[in-house]
């Protein structure tokens, strides 16, 4: 039953997409919304809930992961309504773009829910192809290039991820069989494992893959270049749904390698995350475009969470993970209208906004624009506390006390420089230019409240204890 | 027979990476795919797996004959170059191919000696892996990246035959079923464009 009510929104999407009328653009959007009834049943039954045998699993983290998910995709499908009136598109991209968000969704199901390494892989391989034709429906030749791009890359990477899954299963093979594919069943027999070295392996090949996927260090710029190239709604997509259908793989495969060598994981992924921030920072301080910018960001914030995760600091992680993936899709679909004047009219952009709705936009947007570079009371604030305050705790059990606080201050360091950027670019929004109108619709509104409104959610006392219940 | 299927597979492989001609590299392709089913179907009967014997079938049917024949079909359809020249020159590639073997079978080591597969086997898998990046890297066009991927699963293929005797049956539809999702979007990117491939 719960199945059926998970499968719906996308089978339904899928077949409504064929259908060849104006009101379709209205309707899509509409069915969207019953993506939120599974999450209302998943909520409601006891974790750990068999939903297909031992093949997908709702836990906590699953569960967290999808209500997330779900929440982003109404608001990218509500933006999606008036996507017309920012960008040349045609009435038959539309419902192309939501054949393949169906299908999308499929994949998403499978990644997010699974308890199998192997149909982890196949979903997320399901997503990313058909977030390809996604970035197709933009009809110039930056847009297909770059299609091709995404395609060729991100097939790379996530066939690395596959290499890494078929090392870890060989290594675990000899013990649990069939079942060396399971999390749950890798998680509790990991340390009867008579190869640790090839699981190890396995996951730092694994954990390659997914970096690649991310754009972290040195895949840096391919990433923002595709997000350049498409209409906003898909960066939208990416950094809300796609990014944490790969971040949940990261969580589970690095909370099995956590148990038999804890120090040699946080090592490969403080290494890995310091290069990334680092290297994004000076890219975010050369930004010079909105998308560009939150593309870089998004990297930033990814890496964050991947250090805070493997420093022990899980509920830290889960906040900062839920936090972004409500934020950068917020500012994504935003830049629809920011951007209206041309890519490169920042200064002003949050200037001439008539009316309520023009109100309430440039003051979502520009308390969003604050809360992404931690501006209390968001909720990356004290998820960044708590991160930080995780690694100095861990650190307190090791002799590198010292190095860890100097690590930390040079990060807080990289992460100032963002910080000063962003209250940069804030500024000359605000103040700076001339004073051009904008139009603002009210699906976009409605699509800004609801994100709004479920990270203001993320600090409420409940929320907080539930994630810290995940961890 | 094992042993020659595993050596064809890689001698294909780098008989792709010399080739200039899309129709000829579509053709090594098959082979390659050829030989991976076979030696699927092959192993299969050794160590008695149905699931291997029909994942090898099912290989041969949609690696080796279905998808030559649409690459060509499209190739045909949307007029992409044929004339592929890789850009490392072939005196580069005769040290660099050998140099990459090498170095496989040195890296692989460790990992292959855990293994209860013959250490061999698993050299030669990691070794595709690396010579598909090779065949992806040298083509500035995108059908040659194209066979260079779908390449790069059957180098993965391999890995999961010769490591593990082959993945769950579930997982091996779900790569396949990936991989027919790929041929669709390839065809739409090569359909709605004016853009020269």
């Amino acid at each position: 039953m719960i199945i059926f009510f998970l499968l719906l929104p996308a089978i339904l999407m899928f077949i409504v997409s064929f259908v060849k009328t104006d009101k379709i653009a209205n309707l899509l959007p509409l069915i969207s919304f019953t993506i939120i009834i599974p999450n209302i049943m998943l909520f409601k039954l006891p974790y750990p809930y068999h939903l297909v045998g031992n093949y997908l699993i709702v836990d906590k983290l699953g569960d967290y992961v999808f209500l997330v998910s779900s929440v982003v995709s109404i608001g990218v499908s509500l933006a999606l309504m008036t996507l017309h009136k920012h960008v040349n598109i045609k009435k038959r991209a539309y419902n192309r773009f939501y054949r393949f968000f169906a299908l999308f969704w499929l994949g998403l199901i499978l990644s997010t829910l699974s308890n199998n390494m192997g149909i982890y892989w196949v979903g997320l391989e399901f997503a990313t192809l058909s977030t390809v034709y996604m970035i197709k429906i933009n009809y110039t030749s930056t847009a297909h290039k770059e299609a091709w791009n995404y395609m060729i890359v991100d097939t790379i990477a996530i066939s690395i991820i596959l290499f890494g899954i078929i090392l870890i299963y060989a290594s675990a093979k000899p013990l649990l069989g069939d079942n060396a594919m399971n999390f749950n069943a890798l998680l509790a027999h990991i340390k009867e494992i008579k190869m640790p070295f090839l699981f190890e392996i396995g996951f730092a090949i694994t954990t390659v893959g997914m970096f690649i996927k991310l754009g972290m260090f040195p895949m840096n710029l391919w990433l923002a270049d595709i997000e350049r190239a498409s209409f906003y709604p898909v960066p939208a997509l990416f950094s809300g749904i796609l990014e944490s259908a790969v971040m949940i793989g990261f969580f589970r495969f690095s909370k099995i390698v956590m148990q038999i060598d804890f120090t040699q994981l946080f090592g490969f992924v403080f290494i890995y995350s310091f290069l990334t921030i680092f290297i994004v920072a000076f890219l975010i301080y050369r930004a010079k475009d909105f998308i560009r910018l939150f593309s870089f960001s998004g990297i930033e914030h990814m890496a964050l969470i991947a250090l805070f995760w493997v420093s022990g600091g899980t509920f830290a992680a889960l906040l900062h993970f839920g936090a972004h993936a409500f934020l950068k899709p917020s500012l994504f679909l935003s830049t629809g209208v920011l951007e209206s004047k041309g890519k490169y009219h920042i200064a002003g952009a949050l200037r001439g906004y008539k009316g309520i709705k023009g109100k309430i936009f440039w003051f979502i947007v520009g308390l969003f624009l604050l809360a992404i570079v931690s501006v209390p009371p968001s909720p990356m604030f004290f998820s960044e506390i708590y991160g930080f305050g995780a690694m100095i705790n861990m650190a307190k059990h090791t002799h590198h006390m010292l190095a860890m606080i100097a690590a930390i201050a040079f990060l807080l360091i990289l992460l100032s420089i963002i910080f000063y950027r962003f209250t940069a670019i804030y500024q000359s929004m605000k103040y700076g230019g001339t004073q051009e109108e904008k139009k603002v619709y009210s699906s976009e509104i409605i699509a800004l409240v609801i994100l709004a409104v479920s990270l203001a959610l993320l600090l409420l006392p409940q929320s907080m204890q539930y994630l810290r219940s995940i961890s | 027979m094992d042993n020659f299927l595993i050596g064809l597979f890689l001698a294909t492989l780098i008989i792709s990476i010399f080739t200039a001609r899309l129709y000829r590299l579509i053709f090594w392709y098959f082979v390659n795919s050829l030989m991976l089913g076979l030696l699927a179907v092959f192993i299969g009967i050794k160590v008695h797996d149905n699931a291997l014997i029909v994942s090898g079938v099912i290989t041969l049917v949609l690696k080796a004959l279905i998808i030559p024949y649409v690459l060509k079909y499209l190739s045909n359809k949307f007029h992409l170059q044929r004339q592929i020249t890789p850009n490392i020159k072939v005196h580069y590639s005769v040290i660099l191919i050998p140099a990459i073997l090498v170095f496989t079978f040195f890296i692989a080591e460790p990992i292959s000696h855990m293994l209860q597969a013959n250490p061999n086997d698993i050299s030669i898998s990691i070794s595709s892996l690396f010579l598909t990046l090779i065949l992806m890297m040298e083509h500035n066009h995108v059908a040659p990246k194209i066979i260079g991927f779908l390449t790069l699963d059957n180098a993965l293929f391999l890995l999961g035959i010769t490591a593990t005797n082959g993945m769950p049956m579930l997982v091996e539809l779900g790569v396949f079923f990936d991989i027919l999702m790929a041929i669709v979007i390839i065809n739409l990117l090569f359909k709605d464009t004016g853009v020269k491939a």
